[in-house]
């Protein structure tokens, strides 16, 4: 999919937005502390401006390609967010379980309907891997993965 | 030479060599996994080595050491993902280079590199380590400004496309790098009164949220899987030989990394994650088709995966002569030598030599190892990643990712940031701002300010505190440097703007 | 955050409670302990820590997970276990001094507070040192002193740390002694080492492990009450009149409900650490402590009316 869109001014645009959210809470910060920040936030804000002049003057790319299904993208986007939320509900092992087949029966669609015999098929290999990891971590390296109500 | 052989003696039994194996094989599946550093390996190992004798101890710690900086190269080619900081250069050709489906060809060049570099590093350690240790501590506040400000001239080559583009990635990662306790001051910062932001961002975790998670969202939204399957995969068989002789066949390349690698060890505090970037740059830089970097050049493969190997042995220069860690890991190596009674000094290389020259022998031959267990492990890897179809390989990363990312530090704020920064990263590639900048910014940021803010601290009592910067030869030597970087950066991409270099490259790309 | 495991393990083991009330208690341990390290691995409360495993798994007969949550100078991991950890003595956590004395009060956001848990015992301390060059035109510390009052603030000190025991006790010395020093953070002892090698500062307020760590270096004066075992030639401030004794404290506290049966329990076991531990850990230049109970709380106490005044002020300076 293609976007139009001016990216010198959009980067600049950014880095401008950037720049604001940490210039605001700058004030009551000793001297040391705030002496490096302070010089960089400038010369990004100097920068971001240099952008948008340049997106007017003389644009760059102003077309962005969005390689693939933008469909796809936005629901695997959330989906790894949704995984995280669900460790802290229900532990790493049930959420990764969940999301890991949640996923694979999404992703697989993409060459043609996934019937339910299939998806079976994959459940020894699929808990094989995420359990192998699982205890890898638990066990071996001593991780404290969060857990739910069960595991 | 006496020790030398008593050492090597020690070293060639059965029970060295099976240690040396098992840490060379253990370090490079952790150093594969992202998020799990060469300091954690080490860390974990720790316990296991008190019930041994101090040389077999170390032996292993070596071992891991090697291993696990080896390790990050795998992830660094086959899925775009720096296993370990110190291989971010790796991913630029190396990556390009899997999806042209010479994944293994890139996979057996990174490992002649690093049994190369492992190797020169050792000879450093054993013939340089004195005289070299002096010119670690030369480096101080105002030098280590300059070095970090050498390392921003990076930004320019790293940068592709928009210059402007690249600096702001650069500023966007310097602040990245505030957010937190301030490192001089001792104030918080940036935390917006959320008390888990103390922790700040860690590297790692914008490390494998700006590269891995981008690279997942493409895969998804492509549906299919960024490296060519097993059919696609070009008949090209290049053999080990044909590898080899891309390798050996450069030894300018070679050398110059190497040189470049043990250089940068021995800074305390630069360490690892800069050398293979910096190497990565000379190389580019001395190229004959600097074009071709970024685009699959084995030859930037070679630059940063030797330089970063240089750097285990050479960054326990200061470490064994000086107790002063050149790079993380090597905190945890100098526990272990206090623990067993060993003062780091040079009564190390002459009272305990034979057990100094039997440690620093083993990461030689921890090196060597490297070349079957690296290249058998290589092939195996290589296969899993190319066999497994997309639709598992997606949510496999991701899985590994996030537990990764949670295991560094034990926490589940960290995933979240992973996740944040790597979203927002694939939307900052698509206008033009890429993830090498900001977390180059992320790595120099920190180094920049500490030594900016020491250096005018310690001048409080001059007349003009900021001199201090530029206070002795070796500061100056720095300073000019930067600028010699900088311009060496900068005129090229003036001259092709102002249209004088475009016959050039149109000959380059007929 | 989480609905922790322990939260069933807590209400089983209190329907448990119910029907053998009595033998309940004294079966603690009897699931694994975690115990959290605030720092990186490779620091020294990490590798204190691997060495207290094998004992403490030892003396109380179950695992012991030694995990790390590192942040903010230890800040993350204490506001979460305050916020967090369950009062059943499996999750135990490092504590230092003066760090939870010192974040609370300069920092508005340290999410924790000094006295919100259950301090089982400190187990060592590293008294604070002043350390020089061994070709430091400074043979004693009045040598240094009286520099100091010719040329003020033009002795440098490089230590570890902003407002941590090396800051704060040379604070204290500048007031003791009235001289103006100029103090230079740095992040951790090794760049410290180097920092003194290379000559970038004049020398180090640093703790005792480092004169006991380096070859070529004197160490002036030590801030502890008599001399450390491990640095036997090296005065302490008090002997040349300077009532400056302090430095840090490692130890581990528990959530402030814990039970004292638990309480004794782990400190018991931490003091059998230690006597083991004390062999590898003096001749580097700890001192081993055991400090708990009524004394614990006057150390604290006294550390507070010693650094509070001096942060009050560094914070209205800025």
């Amino acid at each position: 999919m293609m976007v139009r869109l001016n990216t010198d001014i959009a980067a600049g645009l950014f880095g401008l937005a950037f720049a604001a959210v940490l210039w605001l809470p700058r004030g009551d910060m000793g001297r040391l502390t705030i002496m490096f920040p302070r010089a960089i936030l400038v010369i990004l804000a100097l920068l971001s401006v240099a952008l948008v002049v340049k997106g007017f003057v003389r644009p760059g790319e102003r077309r962005v390609e969005i390689p693939g299904s933008p469909t796809r993208l936005l629901v695997v986007m959330i989906g790894f967010f949704a995984w995280w939320a669900a460790i802290a509900q229900l532990g790493f092992l049930v959420a990764t379980l969940v999301a890991f087949y949640a996923l694979t029966w999404y992703l697989a669609r993409v060459d043609g309907p996934v019937e339910g015999t299939r998806l079976l098929k994959w459940t020894p290999s699929l808990l094989a891997l995420v359990l192998v990891f699982y205890f890898t971590f638990k066990e071996v390296l001593n991780v404290r993965l969060p857990t739910g109500l069960l595991f | 030479m006496d020790m030398l052989l008593q050492a090597l003696a020690t070293l060639l039994t059965f029970e060295s060599l099976i240690t040396v194996l098992l840490g060379v094989t253990a370090g490079l599946f952790i150093g594969a996994l992202p998020g799990l550093t060469a300091s954690m390996a080490l860390a974990v190992l720790l316990p296991f080595t008190f019930s041994m004798e101090a040389l077999q101890g170390l032996i292993a710690l070596g071992a891991v050491y090697m291993g696990s900086i080896y390790g990050g190269a795998f992830t660094a080619i086959l899925i775009n993902t720096p296993g370990t900081p110190s291989s971010i250069a790796t991913t630029f050709d190396g990556y390009p280079m899997a999806r042209q489906g010479r994944a293994y060809e890139a996979l057996a060049a990174a490992t002649m590199a690093s049994v190369v570099g492992g190797l020169v590093g050792v000879a450093f350690l054993l013939v340089l380590a004195p005289p070299l240790a002096r010119w670690a501590v030369a480096f101080g506040p105002a030098e280590m400004f300059w070095v970090a400000m050498l390392g921003l001239t990076l930004v320019a080559s790293l940068s592709s496309g928009s210059l402007l583009k690249g600096l702001l990635g650069g500023c966007i990662g310097m602040l990245l790098s505030t957010i937190g306790v301030s490192p001089v001051g001792g104030e918080t910062r940036f935390t917006f009164g959320f008390p888990p932001l103390q922790g700040g961002i860690e590297l790692v975790v914008a490390l494998i949220g700006l590269f891995v998670i981008p690279e997942l969202l493409n895969m998804a939204a492509e549906g299919r899987g960024a490296l060519p399957g097993v059919g696609e995969l070009r008949r090209r068989d290049t053999s080990i030989r044909q590898v080899a002789r891309q390798v050996f066949g450069k030894p300018v390349n070679l050398i110059r990394s190497c040189l470049i690698g043990q250089i940068i060890a021995i800074i305390p505090g630069a360490g690892g994650n800069v050398t293979s970037l910096v190497a990565y740059n000379e190389a580019r830089r001395f190229s004959k088709d600097p074009k071709s970097f970024g685009k699959g050049n084995v030859e930037g493969v070679v630059a940063s995966e030797s330089s970063n190997n240089v750097m285990v042995a050479g960054s326990m220069v200061p470490l064994l002569t000086l107790g002063i860690p050149g790079a993380p890991p090597d905190a945890i190596i100098l526990g272990v030598l206090l623990l067993h009674g060993l003062r780091p000094g040079l009564d190390l290389f002459t009272q305990s030599g034979v057990l100094t020259n039997g440690f620093i022998l083993s990461m030689g031959l921890a090196a060597l190892m490297l070349l079957p267990v690296g290249l058998l492990g290589g092939r195996l890897i290589h296969r899993v990643v190319i066999r497994t179809p997309y639709y598992f390989l997606l949510p496999g990363i991701a899985m590994v990712t996030i537990l990764g990312t949670f295991a560094l530090r034990n926490s589940y704020l960290d995933v979240g940031i992973m996740l944040m920064l790597g979203t927002a990263g694939y939307f900052l590639r698509l206008i033009g701002i890429q993830a090498a900048p900001i977390v180059l910014g992320l790595i120099l940021g920190g180094i920049a300010e500490q030594g900016y803010v020491q250096t005018l601290m310690a001048a409080v009592a001059d007349p003009v505190p900021w001199l201090r910067l530029l206070n002795n030869t070796l500061s100056k030597v720095l300073a000019l440097l930067v600028l010699v970087g900088a311009a060496t950066a900068l005129v090229p991409i003036w001259l092709e703007r102002s249209g004088r270099l475009d016959k050039v490259s149109q000959e380059d790309t007929p | 955050m989480f609905v922790s495991r322990h939260t069933l393990a807590v209400a089983v083991s209190a329907l448990t409670a119910l029907t053998f009330a009595a033998s309940a208690q004294a079966e603690y341990p009897e699931e694994d302990i975690t115990y959290v390290i605030p720092f990186d691995p490779g620091g020294e409360s990490d590798v204190t820590a691997r060495f207290q495993e094998p004992i403490l798994e030892e003396e109380l007969g179950v695992n012991v997970n030694v995990t790390h949550r590192p942040g903010g100078g230890g800040a993350v991991a204490w506001s979460e276990f305050q916020n967090s950890a369950e009062a059943d003595g499996y999750e135990i956590i490092g504590v230092n001094l003066p760090h939870i004395i010192g974040q609370p009060i300069e920092r508005s956001d340290a999410g924790y507070e000094t006295d919100d848990w259950k301090i089982v015992t400190f187990f060592h301390s590293t008294p604070n040192a002043l350390i020089v060059s061994k070709d430091s035109p400074y043979e004693t510390l009045e040598d240094l002193v009286e520099d100091a009052k010719e040329n003020p603030e033009a002795i440098t000190l490089g230590g570890s740390g902003t407002y941590s025991a090396n800051h704060l006790d040379m604070l204290r010395f500048e007031k003791e002694a009235d001289i103006d020093l100029t103090y230079i953070p740095f992040s951790g002892t090794g760049p410290l080492k180097g920092a003194l090698e290379g000559n970038h500062v004049s020398g180090l307020f640093n703790y005792t492990m480092l004169g006991t760590e380096m070859d070529n270096v004197r160490v002036l004066a030590v801030a502890s009450e008599e001399r450390v075992k491990a640095l036997p030639d090296a005065p302490t401030f008090k002997e040349q009149g300077y009532d400056i004794v302090g430095g840090a404290y490692r130890g581990v506290a528990v959530p402030a409900d814990t039970s004292d049966e638990v309480v004794e329990r782990l400190r018991e076991a931490f003091a059998t650490a230690n006597e083991q531990i004390a062999e590898k850990q003096e001749p580097l230049g700890f001192v081993m402590e055991d400090i708990h109970g009524e004394e614990l709380d006057e150390l604290i106490a006294t550390l507070r009316e010693a650094y509070e005044p001096i942060l009050e002020e560094a914070k209205e300076d800025d």
